[in-house]
């Protein structure tokens, strides 16, 4: 690969690591629970980027991690949601059904 | 300097300060719910940090333990924390005999790194013997082979940990089943997720095992995405979590450490203890990560779940 598109493949993968300083913005100042967690799923996704635009610019086995990371990172909203059911069990879709 | 020197500074820069602030935030962020949300940020950059070091298959774990499993861990811990417990975060002796051993494990890492030979330890050992390791990928010939003993123990010391979160149940709970049964909306969001996301993770969970082989993943890898498809489904409510006097769960839970210990013992045969004969090396391995894999799974789900908690006894 030539080396002018390695460095910008790198470049753009600067650039998405960059954004996600956003989201650490968001994850300190919330200030809902919510948004903090919603900040840490946009850290997931942005990962996911940035990895895929690593794995194009050095090797593609690479991607695998960003195969799991796409696959997991979702696992802590499912986590958050819980925490936030009464008892920890339940679905808050389910309380709000009722109101 | 040429573009792509300047673009890998660039990007490590961003890294390095990200990684950095993340950390810190993780130690410093009152009150704790967002600390925990730090520390799943920084597993997602420090999967990305492993991956520049070249180190794929760290960086395989990390995005599956650090970003994936410990999340969840971590927030169905505090969901626990009693309110009313909460301390004042202060700095006193404790903290800081704690901070003081911790920059000194850090210095002698550090150290310990720099002071490693040229070049790159025993890296050309490893690449001049891989073909008769029975794997492609360095590291799994490292882990199944070259240093197997480590692995063998390793596999044992997450079925002791096991042990010790089982040791915290009630004696009237023992027998019985971590935690309630979930519930959820059906047909909701959650209970969808519950349907839709596993049988992708399961196809996820084995590739990377299967792929160990030849490519970075591997038994460990693997055996946390399985294990992270487990608690989803017993989340979603889809099924129980089984009782911890099952047969079946204590057969899965050994089935690992024990094959490992059993092809460690047919190689006494061979020469040594753990020695693998490179014309059957391939199959024991794969034997191995299958095995492992499957206990590593069952093992991890069952630590998240925690002790039993219930009474009901087992049928």
């Amino acid at each position: 690969m030539s080396g002018w598109l390695t460095a910008w493949l790198t470049f753009a993968a600067a650039i998405a690591l960059l954004a996600l300083a956003g989201a650490l913005w968001r994850v300190w100042h919330g200030p809902a629970p919510a948004d903090r967690m919603m900040a840490a799923q946009l850290v997931g996704t942005g990962g996911v980027a940035v990895v895929l635009l690593l794995a194009a610019a050095n090797d593609w086995g690479m991607v695998d991690v960003a195969l799991v990371l796409a696959l997991l990172a979702a696992f802590a909203a499912v986590a958050f949601v819980k925490a936030e059911s009464s008892g920890g069990r339940g679905d808050p879709e389910e309380e709000s059904a009722d109101d | 300097m040429t573009a792509v020197a300047l673009a890998d500074i660039a990007f490590d820069l961003i890294l390095c300060a990200l990684l950095l602030s993340a950390a810190l935030a993780a130690l410093s962020r009152q009150p704790l719910f967002g600390a925990v949300i730090f520390f799943i940020v920084y597993g997602v950059f420090a999967a990305i940090a492993w991956l520049r070091l070249g180190a794929t298959d760290v960086a395989l774990a990390e995005a599956a333990i650090g970003a994936g499993l410990t999340g969840v861990l971590l927030l169905g811990a505090m969901a626990r924390l009693d309110a009313a417990a909460h301390t004042e975060p202060g700095f006193g002796l404790a903290e800081a005999l704690t901070a003081i051993a911790a920059v000194g494990v850090t210095l002698g890492l550090g150290w310990a790194f720099l002071a490693l030979p040229e070049p790159g330890g025993l890296q050309q050992a490893v690449a001049a013997n891989l073909a008769q390791s029975g794997s492609e990928n360095p590291v799994t010939a490292v882990l199944l082979n070259f240093r197997a003993w480590d692995t063998l123990l390793e596999s044992i010391v997450l079925l002791a940990a096991l042990i010790g979160v089982w040791a915290l149940a009630d004696d009237a709970a023992w027998g019985g089943r971590p935690g309630l049964r979930h519930h959820t909306r059906p047909g909701g969001v959650l209970a969808s997720f519950g349907r839709v996301l596993p049988p992708m993770g399961l196809l996820v969970g084995v590739y990377l095992v299967w792929a160990g082989a030849s490519q970075p993943g591997g038994a460990f890898q693997g055996g946390t995405v399985l294990a992270a498809v487990w608690l989803l489904v017993a989340m979603a409510g889809v099924v129980r979590a089984p009782h911890v006097s099952a047969t079946w769960l204590r057969a899965a839970l050994v089935a690992g450490p024990v094959v490992f210990l059993a092809v460690g013992l047919a190689g006494v045969a061979a020469g040594a203890f753990l020695t693998l004969p490179p014309d059957h090396a391939k199959a024991l391995i794969v034997t191995i990560e299958v095995t492992l894999t499957l206990s590593i799974a069952i093992t991890l789900a069952a630590l998240v779940l925690g002790p039993p908690e219930n009474a009901e006894q087992a049928p």
